[in-house]
């Protein structure tokens, strides 16, 4: 049995390399157990152990495993070391069209953390606010977000394209992302006390929100299934919620008696 | 700003929220080059959905009317000119601060823009023209545009907000041209087409004349146009509602048509009904619209045997279709071709091109549909596989309809009394 430490987050090269000299040496996946700082309290940790030795030999995999495995290691969950080194051995000694079987439970396995990371991936770009602060004599916008998965990397982007001509930073419990409209700088000590209290435009955005709800058509459930509350406390416009609903009824209702007075 | 701009949004949005036409559409990818000015992008995608508000709708643009002041008296409208609803009018100034302030606080899209007709149709579309050319041309404004267009404004108008709209659309507003004139006495059907169809004309002529001319035409509302009907307000049936839409997709190559249902409105015209239409009604015309433009079925084929020319209500239209047509199937996943396992109940587009993949390297099993998570209860009579067959009566049995009567999803609507 070897243990492997990876002590970088989400680790995706760090993986790489392991698991790179692993398959090269042979070992099988039931022989290895990976490791994160995170388990080091844990009364089974053992102290990681060197890396099998590096070898000339090289050799390749499709593009298709690259784009999953990069994908799969934004996934919060450890056991993606284990899956995916798994899918690599077994792609190599089983069936090279492995990926194509939807329903193997590998794959099945990895297909449901990448789709949880590109919902996480897409859902920060939706669900993020940014409030205004005057920074050395600038507009910057501040907002903090909290992904299920290590995912600001993969999203960043998308904010880049988007606010390229404004200065803004992103903190998240693992990690902040500044842009100052050239470069992005990444920092893994994130300081959530820049987030300013308010914003001068909060309160509009929740007069629209307020305003554009039709009381006639509740529909809490589809709401949630799009939205569900763990995204909510860095929402501001989520906290007008339970009084929508609670007076929607009785709205409705007066709006038909008001239509209904005049005949 | 003060708290006027609090008043007119609340009053401008409210008359916004009863279009049903709300999320962006597809128009293309943009966004500020390095080294240019602007703010904003499109994905590429459909537009993102910044938050959902407790009706379970989409919140991506900020939806507002310019102004809800109306010269027109169109009765199913909470804005005509006879109702008794407090009026507002944003400046153009205003939309655009307001537009790109929510823009940088990654609360929307972009703008979606409609409103009531002051003084003219013509001096109407032109401030209108002028909120998305400011925002266009003095921010450089790369984010999602749509312009509720006036029908009788004039071309030329209608032509330049073109220019920086993403998407256009003018309302027919009702199916038939009978329910146009009972309801909206100043708007007229041929208008409203003539218009759609100048539209689509400069659609088509600005995306044929980029490859023979050298230099790019500039873009013209490259997100295609839209258009509304209300539904339920007068006694049109499902047929011809669906036909209505089939010919606006043929004629004016419309991006999406949107059906709402009728919804009580304060202060309503008499002549309209007092009850909401059923919110599944309109969840039904739009499934059958989705079969027709992605299932390969034809309006006969979705409306044939129904009562009254009336999509049933209790079963989504393919399920209907496959109760009717039991001789089809069950159909063989493992050969059947693609057109077939389209029309399987619970097997949509995706799970179809899925069960084409796998079905390459191996046979499918029972197995593997559970694996795929589908809904097995509902495939069950329709389908066999390499380890399965419906039992032999079950597709004959009188009890099928009964077996697939859905009884979660009525709680959905359940609300909408």
């Amino acid at each position: 049995m070897i243990n492997i430490m990876i002590d970088t987050c989400p680790g995706f090269d760090q993986w790489r390399d392991a698991a790179r000299r692993c398959i090269l040496n042979d070992i099988p996946p039931d022989q290895i157990l990976w490791k994160t700082p995170d388990q080091a309290q844990d009364s089974l940790f053992t102290a990681a152990d060197e890396l099998p030795p590096d070898t000339p030999d090289e050799f390749s995999v499709s593009k298709d495993f690259i784009d999953l495995a990069e994908t799969v290691m934004c996934h919060s969950d450890n056991a993606r070391f284990d899956i995916l080194y798994r899918l690599l051995w077994r792609i190599r000694h089983d069936n090279k069209n492995l990926l194509k079987i939807k329903t193997d439970s590998d794959v099945m396995a990895a297909t449901k953390m990448v789709k949880a990371v590109r919902r996480d991936a897409y859902k920060i770009t939706a669900f993020l606010r940014f409030r205004e602060i005057e920074l050395d004599g600038r507009e910057h916008y501040i907002a903090w977000y909290e992904p299920d998965h290590y995912i600001l990397q993969r999203a960043i982007g998308f904010f880049k394209t988007r606010f390229r001509n404004m200065n803004w930073s992103i903190l998240t419990p693992y990690l902040s992302a500044h842009w100052n409209g050239q470069s992005v700088y990444f920092d893994s000590t994130p300081d959530k006390s820049l987030l300013p209290e308010q914003d001068d435009f909060e309160d509009y955005w929740l007069t629209y929100y307020a305003s554009i709800f039709n009381p006639a058509r509740p529909k809490k459930k589809a709401m949630l299934t799009q939205m569900p509350k763990k995204y909510w406390k860095n929402m501001p416009e989520t906290r007008l919620i339970p009084d929508l609903l609670k007076t929607a009824e009785a709205r409705t209702k007066e709006m038909i008696k008001k239509s209904g007075g005049g005949v | 700003m003060q708290d006027k701009i609090k008043t007119k949004l609340e009053i401008l949005a409210d008359a916004a929220k009863y279009d049903a036409s709300c999320a962006s559409g597809t128009a293309g990818k943009r966004s500020a080059k390095k080294g240019e000015q602007g703010i904003g992008s499109l994905t590429g995608g459909t537009g993102i959905c910044h938050s959902f508000t407790p009706d379970g709708r989409c919140v991506s643009l900020l939806k507002i009317l310019m102004t809800n002041y109306c010269i027109y008296d169109c009765h199913y409208c909470i804005n005509r000119a006879s109702s008794n609803v407090r009026r507002a009018r944003f400046t153009v100034q205003e939309v655009v601060d307001l537009t790109l302030n929510f823009y940088k606080r990654n609360y929307i899209e972009g703008l979606f823009l409609s409103s009531g007709i002051i003084k003219s149709p013509d001096y109407t579309m032109e401030s209108m023209v002028r909120i998305a050319k400011s925002l266009r041309e003095d921010h450089h404004f790369k984010g999602y545009i749509h312009l509720k267009t006036i029908p009788n404004a004039s071309p030329e108008l209608q032509e330049e907000a073109g220019l920086y709209a993403d998407r256009l659309s003018i309302n027919v507003e009702m199916p038939t041209e009978k329910g146009l004139n009972t309801y909206a006495p100043e708007k007229k059907l041929n208008e409203i087409t003539g218009a759609m169809g100048k539209l689509d004309h400069k659609i088509t002529e600005h995306k044929q004349s980029k490859s023979y001319s050298g230099k790019r035409p500039p873009r013209f509302a490259p997100g295609g146009q839209s258009t509304q009907m209300i539904v339920g307000a007068d006694d049109t049936d499902d047929k011809i509602i669906l036909g209505s839409s089939v010919s606006l997709y043929d004629t004016y190559k419309l991006r999406r048509v949107y059906y709402s249902a009728f919804s009580p409105i304060p202060d309503a015209s008499i002549i309209l009904p007092l009850k909401p239409a059923p919110l599944v009604r309109e969840h039904r015309l739009y499934q059958a619209d989705w079969l027709l433009r992605f299932y390969n079925f034809n309006l006969d084929e979705i409306l044939q045997g129904t009562i009254d020319n009336m999509l049933d209500l209790d079963f989504d239209p393919k399920m209907a279709w496959a109760l009717r047509n039991r001789h089809e199937f069950p159909v063989n996943l493992n050969t059947a071709d693609k057109h077939m396992i389209l029309r399987v109940p619970g097997i949509g587009v995706q799970t179809a091109n899925k069960i084409i993949s796998i079905r390459r390297y191996r046979t499918l099993r029972w197995e593997d549909l559970a694996k795929m998570r589908l809904p097995l209860d509902k495939l069950k009579p329709f389908i066999c596989v390499l380890d399965y067959r419906p039992p032999p009566h079950l597709l004959d049995s009188n009890h099928l309809s009964q077996l697939m009567r859905p009884s979660q999803q009525l709680e959905l609507f359940g609300a909408a009394t």
